[in-house]
């Protein structure tokens, strides 16, 4: 037998979970430009988890079909799977929670570190907001903890003055995308806004938390008018995705 | 307490290089200054604020105040790293394109500040598209400063007018942060839409220094929260030479002026706001009763107009505009500009002068008057200069209001007709009295104690 043959009778029982794995990155990228445009008029830090999202399904998927190609039984795997979940989930329900409560507070609810606010009967100004707990300080120094999923579950009333015209939005860029040409493109986007929002208040982009991997911003806008809020942050959110988007393909 | 490292930030860098290709960066490693030609591959930067930054960097270092001492500026024309006397010099580049949106934004402010923009209030300068690449440079500026940041761990980041305002919101450190404003500040004449901006910047910064006790009142008045220090600016007297009288006579000879002539003397960089125009009317008035009279005009372009620079020159059509006022009113031949000049040329024109003029239509402090006192001259200068709170007219200089017409003529001739020379003596006596308030001995102590404050606190 040549040589040909050998390589070619060692790779033909993987060929046909080969072809899946190919097929299943090409359908997971396409799935994640697919969730990308229907939600891009959510959060850019939404629209990433999506994304991201709808990859690990089709990867789970497509991992599965590969599998069983190879003549491994499958029910095995998805059920130590499901089993490992459920009892991670048990075992880590309230932290888990309240960290996923602390990651949707971020981008639905209407307050940051600095603003005072009322929840489950206290009144304090946000110290800060850690993965557990949004610390409160209270008018006669106390603090008060108070568990982040609360902050989803009960009524939160900002107090802050003009905290209605505060629109912040967090958004997470690569650690290869250049923060300079970012921000002044977004600079550029967003003054077509310039109508809508308070002329005396700019957008701001600040830099939350870094890493070698990412950047964590914030994007801070003041609205003129309280009605449009939903109306600009949809456009605004639309306008960053756009944004980094054209820096990704930049990048690439 | 131990040594300090601080990060400077300023928009115009300490050199300038002549022969850009020549200096490049070999091997990654940094450029020796010393090693190199000092008005052949690089010359210092003009204007106040890097004559003032670098010797009292150079004088912190040397008193072991500081252990080390980072400068970014703005420098397209320049390799990324030099050594420079004890400091490292990082060099910020920005693309062609982006310097012009960079340029129109701070002149925008450059010219509000000053009042000499009446035509567009800017209203809405913060939403342009200009604006975004001074962001641009700005945060380009502010990630250099956070990686280096990394690397060496500064004591504190010092930053240096308003070109670099956005800087000390885009650094996201705990550390301290100074901002020291060099150009006049009045919030009266702000647009009000740029007031929030500016606070919002401002208060960004631990500490603001301004030049005059006016303009920290209208901080104050602004609103901002970082607490606001008075420091005047300074130079260092050493850094003057003294040239004999045949020397100085020989020097002026080369641009015209004869051994009998008068000569007043105004230096500023070619820009409407230095108000040259103001002095040649003044000179206008009084010219025909003293024949022997020149005026002679000493300046150029800044850092942002020249061509080793940012090349947004306005320096040219301003010098056209005045060399055009000179031949209209017949005084050709009688003002006499003389371009930038070396420190020793300008010396010489400083012994061979009889009066400076500081005219400025406003003038964050106005060193010159401190350089004439140091040479023993006297100096008018416009009640809108931050020197203006140190003079007394009449005991260490002479004042004017600009809205008075004829007055600086007026007070022209009051130092002309001095036949006894005791104005003259009692306005250089006191004057070299006052220059001693901004020394770099006074601004050393000043400025040591801040920083020390700032990083102990």
């Amino acid at each position: 037998m040549t040589a040909v043959g050998i390589v070619w009778g060692w790779v033909v029982p993987y060929l046909p979970a080969s072809v899946i794995v190919a097929v299943t990155v090409l359908f997971a990228w396409l799935v994640s430009l697919v969730v990308g445009r229907l939600l891009r008029r959510s959060s850019p830090r939404m629209v990433g988890a999506g994304r991201r999202l709808g990859a690990v399904v089709v990867g789970l998927i497509g991992g599965t079909l590969a599998l069983q190609a190879l003549g491994v039984n499958p029910d095995i795997v998805l059920i130590v799977i499901v089993l490992l979940g459920a009892t991670i989930l048990l075992a880590l329900r309230e932290p888990l929670g309240n960290y996923g409560a602390r990651y949707f507070s971020d981008l639905y609810t209407p307050f940051k570190v600095g603003d005072t606010i009322q929840v489950q009967g206290y009144t304090g100004k946000v110290i800060e907001i850690n993965a557990m707990t949004t610390v409160l300080l209270s008018d006669r120094y106390q603090l008060i903890s108070v568990p982040n999923a609360a902050m989803i579950r009960d009524v939160v009333v900002n107090v802050s003055p003009q905290a209605w015209k505060e629109v912040t939005i967090p958004v997470t860029i690569g650690g290869n995308v250049d923060l300079p040409t970012f921000e002044s493109d977004l600079l550029k986007s967003l003054s077509k806004l310039r109508t809508r929002l308070d002329p005396r208040f700019p957008p701001v982009l600040s830099t939350n938390a870094r890493s070698a991997q990412s950047t964590d911003l914030i994007l801070t806008l003041m609205l003129r008018r309280p009605e449009d809020r939903e109306a600009i942050t949809a456009d605004v959110n639309q306008r960053v995705t756009e944004v980094l988007d054209r820096a990704r393909g930049a990048r690439r | 307490m131990a040594p300090l490292s601080i990060c400077i930030n300023t928009q115009t860098p300490l050199v300038q290089f002549l022969r850009p290709d020549a200096v490049r960066r070999r091997n990654g490693t940094p450029v020796e200054l010393s090693a190199l030609a000092d008005g052949v591959d690089y010359r210092y930067s003009p204007g106040g604020v890097t004559r003032m930054v670098y010797p009292l960097v150079r004088r912190l270092l040397a008193e072991n105040v500081l252990s080390e001492a980072h400068w970014v500026a703005l420098n397209p024309h320049a390799p990324p790293t030099v050594r420079a006397g004890g400091m490292t010099l990082h060099n910020v580049t920005i693309e062609g394109d982006r310097m012009g949106g960079y340029g129109k934004v701070k002149e925008a402010i450059w010219g509000r500040v000053h009042e000499i923009d009446g035509k567009d209030p800017h209203d809405d300068l913060f939403w342009s598209e200009a604006f975004s690449e001074y962001a641009y440079y700005n945060r380009r500026t502010a990630e250099l400063i956070r990686e280096l940041d990394a690397q060496h761990d500064f004591d504190a980041f010092y930053i240096h007018d308003f070109q670099q305002m956005p800087v000390g919101q885009m650094l996201a450190t705990l550390k301290p942060k100074i901002f020291r404003w060099h150009i006049p500040f009045d919030a009266a004449v702000l647009p009000p839409p740029w007031r929030s901006v500016l606070t919002g910047y401002l208060d960004s910064y631990d500490v603001l220094v301004v030049s005059a006790a006016r303009y920290a009142a209208s901080l104050a008045e602004l609103g901002t929260k970082g607490k606001v220090i008075r420091l005047y600016p300074y130079v260092d007297p050493d850094d003057y030479t003294q040239p004999t009288r045949a020397e100085a006579a020989a020097r002026c000879q080369e641009w015209g002026i004869e051994p009998g002539d008068d000569v007043a003397l105004l230096v500023g960089r070619m820009d409407p706001i230095k108000g040259q125009d103001v002095a040649i009317a003044a000179f206008a008035e009084v010219a025909p009763r003293y024949p022997r009279l020149k005026l002679v005009l000493v300046g150029n372009g800044s850092f942002s107009g020249s061509s080793e620079g940012l090349g947004l020159s306005k320096s040219a059509a301003w010098r056209s505009h005045l060399e055009e006022t000179v031949g209209r009113a017949g005084l050709t031949g009688r003002v006499v500009f003389t371009g930038h000049l070396a420190q020793h040329d300008l010396d010489c024109l400083y012994a061979r002068c009889r009066f400076t003029v500081l005219p400025s239509v406003r003038e964050g402090f106005g060193l010159v008057a401190v350089e004439s006192w140091l040479h023993h001259r006297p100096t008018i200068v416009t009640e809108r200069a931050g020197i203006a709170e140190l003079i007394r007219d009449g005991t260490n200089g002479l004042l004017f209001d600009p809205e008075v017409p004829g007055e600086l003529a007026r007070k022209m001739e009051l130092l002309l007709n001095d036949r006894s020379g005791a104005l003259r003596a009692r306005l250089v006596r006191n004057g070299r009295e006052t220059s001693k308030i901004c020394s770099l001995d006074a601004a050393e102590t000043a400025e040591r104690e801040m920083l020390i404050a700032l990083a102990e606190a």
